[in-house]
């Protein structure tokens, strides 16, 4: 029995449709990423799942309980926004104290809670700032502490590491991770980047044009696209047509074929390629290479500087048959 | 380097001292002869003294006016509070395409010039159902429409910068109703803006003549009204009077700044 039933959900505004047929189940404590470009309705579904805007149709089960009919004081769930959404009227302590105050929780639970999940959050020593005297990711620390402070039977976090940089959002998503695990708590999690749903997730559930194109373990997802759309937004697939694909083989191929980029090695022999160019990606090198006149990405490991090839150099390919597949 | 650059800074504080004298000459001019016993066939008065302001601010006629300006002025305010608040609200957080709609309505008062716009009230409320010409209510309500765009702006400002919705759907989420989420989480984010335009408003409300002295005049005389009856007083007393006037304003304009200042 799962604990998050998802069966049949669709929304659309006016003649716009925004995601359709929507079936998900989720087990209690997992990790799931909504994966999917912009406009896919990863943010909409997330929103619905809230209660923060109706639903056409269908039903979202929490631990047997159907959501939809509830308003979202009633649902149990906490959620982070990209735009953090904290209260610039209010403390770091206020903000997450502010659930609390709704549930009329005595004051001395109260400050002990939040006091603990600060703690959590690595943020006890700012308990008395304004948001504003906040960094982003400092900022966001709070909001998800005042999301988990009401122990809400679902976590939902719409892209909340998206507005911030680089290095501070690998910190966060691990931080995240982390807390998510030690607590066990049931997580949504909506992002478009790719690399954070595979470093994240128990489960990703890849979306677009409003529907669920994929969903699966992150191996599964990056190794076995279901579709030409899986394939080139996961990864940095090489996309083939049947033509070119039977060219470059040597073998009579009826679909479109994905070949990972790293699947392809350079050998002493095999099929005869030049180098058209290279980039230093840190511990990979990617070289566009072209081969039959079909151009290709393939990706080496950067062991050591004497083995990079030059562009214009002449090389063979070796591509495995396990590393071919072919998409609809 | 452009060619302002090279001139001494000294050049640019002549300019702008030069400006503010200017600007500040008749008010200077206003001020000296409020202080003045008598100032007429002399380059400079023939002494100083106070006693204008004395008999002003002793003057219960003056006093009377001053209140009712202060009444007219801040009912209108309320008024005005009381209405555009939650109607931002609703257009902010409901109806976001209705906003076009009110800025075309907000510059409408701005649109007709207030002594046309006095003939029109003063013929719909001279009579019928709503007999208000000659009361301060009449101003009152046309003070609200004077305060409306002011008051709209800055708040629909205020309010685009909060991130209203996001605010709104996390204190949903953590189970606080509308009105709670409105009045925790909106309201005092408002603060800043709404100070402003209440002081801004004030200070203009204040001054107002046209519409005072044609739709009530002296049945119910308000401080500009008033200055208009002095006129044929003593010049010392009614510069005294303007530069009373002045000084209050000056003063609501600085508590106002030192206000905002003080939490932010």
């Amino acid at each position: 029995m799962s604990f998050l039933h998802i069966q049949n959900l669709h929304k659309s505004y006016g003649p716009t449709r925004i995601f359709t047929d929507i079936n998900i189940e989720i087990g209690q404590g997992q990790f799931i990423t909504l994966l999917g470009p912009s406009g896919c309705g990863k943010s909409t579904l997330l929103r619905c799942i809230a209660g923060l805007t109706a639903v056409d149709g269908g039903q979202i089960l929490l631990d047997g309980q159907d959501l939809v009919p509830m308003p979202p004081q009633k649902r149990g769930i906490g959620m982070v926004f990209q735009s953090y959404a904290l209260f610039p009227n209010m403390t770091v302590q206020q903000n997450v104290a502010f659930g609390l105050r709704m549930q009329k929780v005595p004051a001395a639970e109260a400050s002990k809670r939040v006091a603990e999940v600060l703690e959590l959050v690595e943020l006890s020593d700012y308990a008395n700032r304004y948001p504003h005297q906040l960094s982003g990711g400092q900022c966001q620390r709070v909001a998800l502490a005042r999301s988990l402070v009401t122990r809400p039977r679902l976590l939902l976090l719409d892209e909340p590491l998206s507005a911030l940089d680089a290095r501070i959002r690998k910190h966060l998503r691990e931080q995240i991770r982390a807390i998510q695990r030690e607590l066990g708590l049931t997580t949504i999690f909506v992002t478009h980047d790719q690399e954070e749903a595979l470093v994240l997730s128990d489960r990703i559930v890849l979306m677009n044009g409003g529907q669920i194109v994929q969903s699966g373990d992150a191996e599964t997802l990056y190794t076995a696209p279901a579709d030409a759309f899986a394939a080139g937004f996961i990864g940095n697939y090489n996309l083939l047509d049947a033509d070119a694909a039977s060219r470059l083989l040597g073998q009579q191929i009826g679909s479109r074929v994905a070949i990972r980029p790293e699947a392809i090695h350079f050998a002493d022999s095999g099929i005869e390629a030049q180098i058209r160019s290279h980039s230093l990606l840190g511990n990979v090198i990617r070289y566009r290479v072209e081969a039959c006149g079909v151009e290709l990405l393939v990706d080496v490991l950067n062991r050591s500087a004497a083995d990079l090839h030059h562009d214009g150099q002449s090389v063979s390919l070796a591509i495995g048959a396990d590393a071919i597949r072919e998409v609809a | 380097m452009s060619p302002a650059e090279k001139r001494s800074p000294l050049f640019h504080q002549l300019v702008v001292y030069l400006l503010f004298l200017i600007l500040l000459l008749p008010l200077l001019g206003t001020l000296v002869y409020s202080l003045s016993t008598s100032w007429s066939a002399t380059i400079l008065p023939s002494g100083f003294t106070f006693k204008w302001y004395v008999a002003l601010w002793s003057d219960t006629r003056f006093l009377a006016a001053f209140g009712r300006s202060l009444l007219v002025c801040f009912g209108a305010l309320a008024l005005a509070l009381l209405l555009i608040l939650p109607l931002l609200f609703v257009v902010n957080y409901h109806f976001p395409k209705l906003d076009g709609v009110m800025n075309v309505l907000i510059l409408l008062p701005f649109a007709i010039p207030p002594v046309v716009s006095s003939v029109g009230l003063m013929q719909l409320f001279a009579s019928g159902p709503l007999p208000i010409l000659g009361t301060p209510w009449i101003l009152v309500g046309c003070y609200f429409t004077i305060a409306l765009p002011f008051m709209y702006r800055a708040i629909t400002n205020n309010l685009q910068a909060i991130n209203l919705r996001d605010l709104m759907d996390a204190a949903h989420l953590l189970g606080a109703s509308t009105w709670r989420a409105a009045f925790m989480v909106v309201l005092p984010n408002l603060r800043k803006g709404l100070m402003v335009s209440v002081f801004l408003s004030f200070s203009f409300l204040f001054g107002e003549f046209v519409f005072a002295n044609l739709l009530v005049g002296s049945r119910y005389e308000t401080l500009q009204v008033y200055l208009y009856n002095m006129r044929n007083d003593s010049g010392h007393f009614t510069s005294a009077l303007v530069i009373s006037y002045f000084m209050f304003v000056l003063l609501m304009t600085w508590a106002a700044n030192r206000l905002n200042k003080d939490k932010s």
